[in-house]
């Protein structure tokens, strides 16, 4: 039988998958410049993807436009506004007749609104174009914005701040945390979702005029991949072109701020256990050649649910601290229940970031310093001759499987061309073989340090844990079932007293009702 | 277990539309089965069942070994959880693969390889480049034969499960999960979750015998199921499979799952959660087995689609028109024994917890005495295809959904009785199956909800809302 896939935006995991949370980095550049027409007079731009043979379209029809374009006081307008496109109706029809239209063809509409890129993505099977197309275009040409909708998608925003994500995930909530607290002052550090008083302020007419705004012809990207025929190709240039031709003033990034030593958000609530985020943001991004010099490091030391990472191996594998512990070099958001990436959340800057998965209270300390100290080992020793060459072998052919299906391989296109790059699979075939040891291991101590962190805890006594850590006594691990290995046990005492660089001044809690206010 | 090299099902025709001539030609799909792709059943003489479809993926294989045995079969006291446990006792190596070596090759080929366990099943798989095939059924099937962990070990992996039921207790669903099925059942194993009651998931680390046990009574090649798909030559992989499964021994364990009897009143139960949130709504109505023959689950698809799609009148009142909830799904989650009929509705305001809950019991009440129109019925029948169609486009992805059949008959072609079934379906099917399954003295009640002052701390439990979500290996 086939469950009823869950309504955009209900349940926090479904929906930070379509609208998520925020990222970074530090210098300006070059290449980030679209590739094609910008001008004035520059026709819209397209990516395509054609399958003949595929019975399926996707679509992803995306505005350069993103949480960053939030009016002060008014954060969250990009999402409500994508939100209540997507679950509305056109000029002619309500959101339920939309519905009622879609639902025969079992095709979708969904929203994904992220920092810089707004991405509506559609699926339908090619028995039904036409009828699907009209639909599409009708809502995002001549969105309804009724009312009943706006409201509707507010409170659901609403609520994914207030009841889902600062009392029912907390791994979410640790990462929102990071992104709080690493770009204190920087455009991507509200969540993409906005802010309860902002969302709060928002009234239809904001709405309609973000819209004007952002749909524009110079801020689109119409992406379609599949079996279609290219007369709707041209259909869809000449629909689209009723957009006015203007477009968004890119949004400056200025470079984030210096983070000073080990800077700690304890995030207070009644937790099962203590979720950890750690990152940093760093300069690097797909349209940069040691971008792919740091992914071969970081697959090394954390690749995403894999048992590759030492985190992996070292914290869960040999400790059972917990389900996971993985790193990653740029934002990365798991697509549903698969173990790749979800495309368009593509952003101008990076960071870089350690996801530790919830561990028992007792032994959460132990966990941030065995993460942080693998981190520096990486740092000053870089991957061994073995290690560099069994991981790159891995991501040549890994990465292969990361364009699985249609929309995901039409989404990894458009990042590509955001960045200003080849196809990125076929960039990381090209970069990768040309990769020598030495060259990865001085991305590493360009790039990554275990100095300079921001770091998320998000548990129950955090005043408790606050003191401990302030302490700078030993944290030792206590395990379910004590360990007898010599080696393990010797480690452990390096672990537990290994050196935080804390910064006093930048430590405090919060109560997780209190987060995401305003 | 049926004949050997019977070919179950010869090429069918892709039958959703390929033909478009001009653009806003509309095609309507025809044919009448509702996989689209060749599948080749093969039937060992050890029973191991070994399934080839041929999909347009060049140089990629999705290869999945499906064990029939899942939290269903945890039957003992104090057992719970146990299936999902063992499974990441899979990953913990052989004699001559141990663990790092197992990881190191399958790195070498760049290989995504995870597993989950459900209710009912348990699966293992690995997509991959096809010219890895032998060396990925070489480690597969050492595993399968020779799986060996050190106490050790096995006391270190039961970390990662408390670590995996951590990561879940957060979230309102796991509870709810843990807490309708508890109350819902009395005898039967579909009463703890698959991650198990916590108490059990603590107790772990002390029953490797127990493990043992457990590997000895179901990774039996009768029990499972090996299944690939993509680049994949159908008499190659049977030979590859003689080659590496021929060895492996039948079991002899044959498990008995206690019935549940039949419920007699309404159950209602109330959860405290210890954070702020709406409350939640979950009213679950003893339904009946996964069936490819019978039309009791299948109407009951169709009244989950009536009800609870996005397009139903129930929820474009509840969710749209009136706002009076955020969350509203419903439907019967297949499975092997009779399991529930759930509903879980986020009310927003509190105090419409109870109108919530009329004004759906009335929608349930109104399927026994008004027929529903044929149009309507029309267009379920229509989205039950398309969303089936359209949800197969990789390789992992058409394994994922034969694997979920193949664990309930043992038989693949049941995706195609079942969508025939469906097809079949007439207004009297939908009012007798909610007649047969919608009483009130038949169904559990549990509301989540906050009260100032609840204790802090974990009340989780484990998986998705939906039992067939399972949990996985990391």
């Amino acid at each position: 039988m086939t469950p009823r896939p869950l309504p955009v935006a209900c349940g926090l995991a479904a929906f930070l998958s379509l609208m998520s949370i925020g990222a970074a980095d530090t210098k300006e550049k070059k290449t980030m410049k679209p590739t094609s027409n910008q001008g004035a007079e520059a026709p819209i731009r397209m990516s395509l993807l054609p399958s003949p043979s595929s019975p399926l379209v996707a679509f992803r029809i995306q505005f350069r436009c993103g949480a960053i374009n939030d009016p002060p006081g008014k954060e969250g307008l990009n999402a409500l506004t994508a939100m209540t496109i997507a679950q509305g109706g056109t000029r002619e029809l309500t959101y339920q007749e939309v519905t009622e239209r879609l639902y025969p063809m079992a095709a979708t509409i969904d929203a994904q609104a992220d920092k810089e890129l707004t991405t509506f993505i559609g699926n339908v099977h090619r028995d039904h174009l036409k009828a699907y197309y009209d639909l599409l275009t009708g809502i995002l040409l001549q969105p309804r914005f009724d009312e009943s909708d706006f409201k509707r998608s507010r409170d659901i925003l609403l609520a994914a701040i207030e009841t889902n994500l600062r009392g029912n995930d907390d791994e979410g909530l640790g990462k929102a945390a990071l992104q709080w607290l690493m770009y204190d002052g920087h455009p991507y550090q509200k969540l993409d979702i906005g802010t309860v008083q902002g969302l709060k302020s928002i009234t239809l007419d904001d709405m309609k005029a973000h819209y004007r705004r952002c749909a524009a012809q110079r801020n689109a990207v119409l992406g379609v991949a599949g079996g279609f025929p290219m007369g709707m190709v041209d259909s869809l240039r000449q629909d689209f072109a009723v957009l006015p031709r203007g477009g968004t003033p890119e949004v400056k990034l200025d470079k984030p701020r210096a983070l000073s030593g080990v800077e700690v958000m304890f995030v207070e609530k009644p937790a099962p256990a203590t979720a950890i985020s750690i990152g940093f943001p760093i300069g690097v991004t797909r349209a940069d050649k040691d971008f792919y010099a740091l992914m071969v490091a970081n697959s090394y030391l954390g690749e995403h649910r894999t048992f590759n990472g030492r985190l992996m191996n070292k914290m869960r594998g040999e400790r059972g601290l917990n389900y996971g512990d993985y790193s990653y070099i740029e934002n990365f958001i798991q697509d549903g229940g698969s173990t790749f990436p979800v495309p368009n959340i593509a952003r101008r800057q990076q960071y870089f970031s350690i996801w530790i998965r919830p561990v028992p209270h007792p032994n959460a300390l132990f966990a941030l310093r065995q993460a942080v100290r693998e981190l520096k080992m990486l740092v000053d020793g870089g991957l061994s001759v073995q290690d560099f060459e069994a991981t790159r072998k891995f991501l040549l052919n890994y990465s292969r499987l990361w364009t699985q299906g249609l929309s995901r391989r039409l989404g990894t296109k458009m990042d590509s061309e955001f960045y200003g790059t080849k196809f990125f699979i076929d960039r990381i075939q090209e970069e990768l073989p040309r990769l020598k040891l030495e060259d990865v291991n001085a991305a590493v101590k360009r790039h990554l340090q275990a100095v300079n962190l921001a770091v998320a805890i998000v548990t129950e006594n955090a005043s408790a844990m606050k003191e401990t850590l302030l302490s700078g006594k030993p944290t030792p691990i206590t395990y379910q079932t004590p360990t007898t290995s010599e080696a393990l046990l010797k480690e452990d005492r390096e672990i537990e007293a290994f050196p935080l660089p804390i910064n006093r001044e930048r430590v405090r809690v919060v109560k997780a009702q209190e987060l995401f206010e305003k | 277990m049926t004949d050997p090299l019977k070919l179950v099902a010869a090429l069918v025709l892709v039958i959703l539309g390929t033909r478009f001539s001009a653009w806003g030609e509309e095609t309507p799909r025809g044919g009448s089965k509702v996989f689209p792709y060749p599948v080749q059943v093969t039937v060992l003489e050890n029973g191991l069942k070994v399934v080839a479809v041929p999909f347009d993926n060049p140089g990629l294989v999705a290869y999945w070994t499906v064990v029939r045995a899942g939290s269903r079969n945890e039957i003992e006291p104090g057992k719970s959880g146990f299936a999902h446990f063992f499974e990441h006792m899979m990953f913990r190596g052989t004699d001559a693969y141990p663990r790092e070596r197992y990881n190191a090759i399958l790195k070498e080929l760049g290989a995504d390889h995870n597993a989950f366990t459900t209710d009912d099943y348990t699966a293992y798989h690995v997509l991959a480049p096809a010219s890895g095939l032998e060396t990925i059924m070489t480690l597969e099937s050492d595993r399968f034969m020779n799986l060996k962990y050190t106490v050790e070990d096995f006391k270190k992996e039961a970390g990662a499960v408390l670590g995996e039921y951590n990561k879940n207790a957060s979230s309102p669903f796991q509870t709810l999960n843990e807490k309708i099925r508890d109350a819902a059942f009395t005898a039967h194993t579909y009463k703890h979750t698959t991650i198990g009651f916590l108490r059990d998931v603590k107790e772990m680390p002390n029953q490797y015998e127990y493990s043992l046990q457990f590997f000895d009574r179901y990774y039996r090649p009768e029990n499972c199921a090996l299944l690939v798909v993509g680049d994949v030559d159908p008499k190659r992989l049977v030979d590859l499979a003689r080659k590496f499964y021929g060895g492996w021994k039948r079991g002899s364990y044959q498990v008995e799952i206690p019935a549940e009897p039949q419920q007699t009143e309404e159950k209602r139960v109330e959860v405290d959660w210890p954070n702020p949130t709406q409350p939640y709504l979950d009213m679950g109505y003893h339904g009946p087995a996964f069936s490819d023959t019978q039309v009791d689950l299948p109407a009951l698809d169709l009244v989950s689609q009536l009800l609870f799609s996005e397009a139903a009148p129930l929820y474009q009142k509840l969710v749209v028109v009136e706002q009076e909830v955020d969350l509203l799904i419903g439907g019967a989650a297949d499975h092997r024994d009779p399991y529930l009929f759930e509903i879980v509705a986020r009310v927003k305001k509190p105090e419409r917890v109870a109108y919530v809950e009329a004004t759906i019991t009335a929608a349930l009440e109104d399927l026994k005495t008004k027929p529903i129109p044929a149009d309507r019925l029309g267009k379920v029948k229509s989205h039950l295809k398309y969303s089936y169609a359209m949800g197969l486009d990789t390789a992992g992805s058409v394994a994922r959904s034969l694997a979920h059949y193949i664990a309930l008959t043992s038989d693949p072609e049941a995706v195609n009785r079942v969508y025939a079934i469906y097809d079949r379906i007439t207004p009297e099917d939908v009012r007798n199956a909610a007649r047969r399954y919608f009483a009130r003295t038949g169904r559990t009640v549990v509301i989540l909800s906050h009260k100032e002052g609840a204790p802090a701390g974990a009340q989780g439990g484990a998986g998705a809302m939906a039992a067939a979500a399972g949990v996985t290996a990391r």
